[in-house]
């Protein structure tokens, strides 16, 4: 038996990077997923990836928050019930403050910040959960040391950690717990094309995150020890996983 | 569009006055083209070109003119 055998897992953002891991890694420890992504190469990348796996699809723009609720109700069989949700969501903003127009504010926070708390809204009803549930979202070092560029994702990141705070105070009572993890940089296709893009050759994030460039596996492992029993007596925190960064 | 609103679209994106970039000017006597501006001059590319700027191509650039010759 699986260590989470039968236990239903909502992964937003499941088609790529820590999402796509963390999807393969709960598939092989038994778990009932429920898979999403945006785009249909990231629903196509899912059903060709868990293709008989019995696993459920998800479908849904976070940038626009107002649509989540009909796609969830439409989407999700509302009797499911239940026992962790990962938030890996998270659109990528690097523009100085000349470029930074409401508009692309607005969208990153919709994204961010609107759409991971009306997730937390659609599933912490009644009914839609067990006991015990659990709720991660991936949060950044960007809250926390902030950067030029990255003021949008930044303020983005900070807002979750504080709306993880605030749900992981008033759902208690209904045995659910709320956290996020703060990871440093992780060798995903976003790190790859941040690179890309950087006007000078260095990387300065690896000079002050000493454990060097995290892989998915080694965020993954974190994620399933927040998800499991393990980890009951902690909520409501911010959790580093940095490899050093911020220490 | 011309040479001379893709150079005053730059230098608006660069916040730098008006008329002080001509094709010829070298980027490395322009103080204002720092690591910020290089970011302004990729999400400029993007959105009103669309065009993939990189790193790389960036520090190849040495005058206006190629940034110019760039965006096309
Ligand atoms: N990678 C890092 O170094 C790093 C560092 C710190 C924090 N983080 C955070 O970790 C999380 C995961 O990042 P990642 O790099 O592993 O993956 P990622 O490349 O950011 O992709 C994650 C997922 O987001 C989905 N997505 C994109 N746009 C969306 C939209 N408008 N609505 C709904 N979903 C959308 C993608 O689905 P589609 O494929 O369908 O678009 C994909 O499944 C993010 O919150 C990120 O901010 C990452």
């Amino acid at each position: 038996m699986g260590k989470f055998e039968n236990k239903y897992i909502l992964i937003t953002g499941a088609s790529k990077g820590i999402g796509f891991t963390l999807a393969e890694n709960l598939d092989n420890l038994g778990a009932k997923l429920i898979l999403h992504a945006s785009t249909d190469a990231g629903m196509n990348k899912l059903t060709d990836s868990f293709a008989n796996k019995g696993h459920l699809l998800f479908k849904a723009d976070f940038s626009d928050p107002l649509s989540l609720e009909e796609a969830w109700q439409s989407q999700i069989n509302q009797d499911i019930k239940l026992d962790g949700f990962v938030n890996c969501v998270g659109l990528r903003s690097r523009r100085p403050l000349t470029l930074l127009k409401p508009a692309h504010v607005m969208q990153i926070l919709h994204a961010n910040v609107a759409s991971f708390i009306e997730m937390c809204r659609l599933i912490c009803r009644k009914n839609g959960f067990n006991p015990g549930l659990s709720i991660i979202t991936i949060s950044s070092i960007a809250a926390h040391s902030g950067g030029p560029g990255v003021t949008a994702y930044a303020a983005s990141k900070a807002a979750t950690e504080a709306a993880v705070r605030c749900l992981a105070k008033e759902l208690f009572k209904k045995e659910i717990r709320v956290n996020s993890l703060v990871c440093g940089q992780v060798n995903t296709s976003a790190y790859a094309d941040l690179m890309e893009t950087k006007s000078d050759a260095t990387d300065t994030i690896l000079e002050r995150q000493y454990l060097g460039l995290g892989s998915t596996q080694n965020i993954t492992n974190i994620l399933l020890f927040l998800l499991g029993g393990e980890s009951c007596f902690i909520t409501g925190s911010a959790i580093p996983a940095d490899g050093g960064y911020l220490s | 569009m011309t040479n001379e609103e893709k150079v005053a679209l730059i230098e608006e994106t660069l916040d730098i006055e008006n008329g002080s970039l001509r094709p010829e000017t070298e980027l490395s006597s322009v103080a204002e083209f720092d690591s910020m501006a290089k970011l302004s001059l990729i999400v400029l590319c993007d959105e009103n070109f669309n065009k993939k700027l990189t790193g790389e191509q960036i520090r190849a650039f040495v005058t206006v003119g190629d940034i110019l010759e760039f965006l096309g």
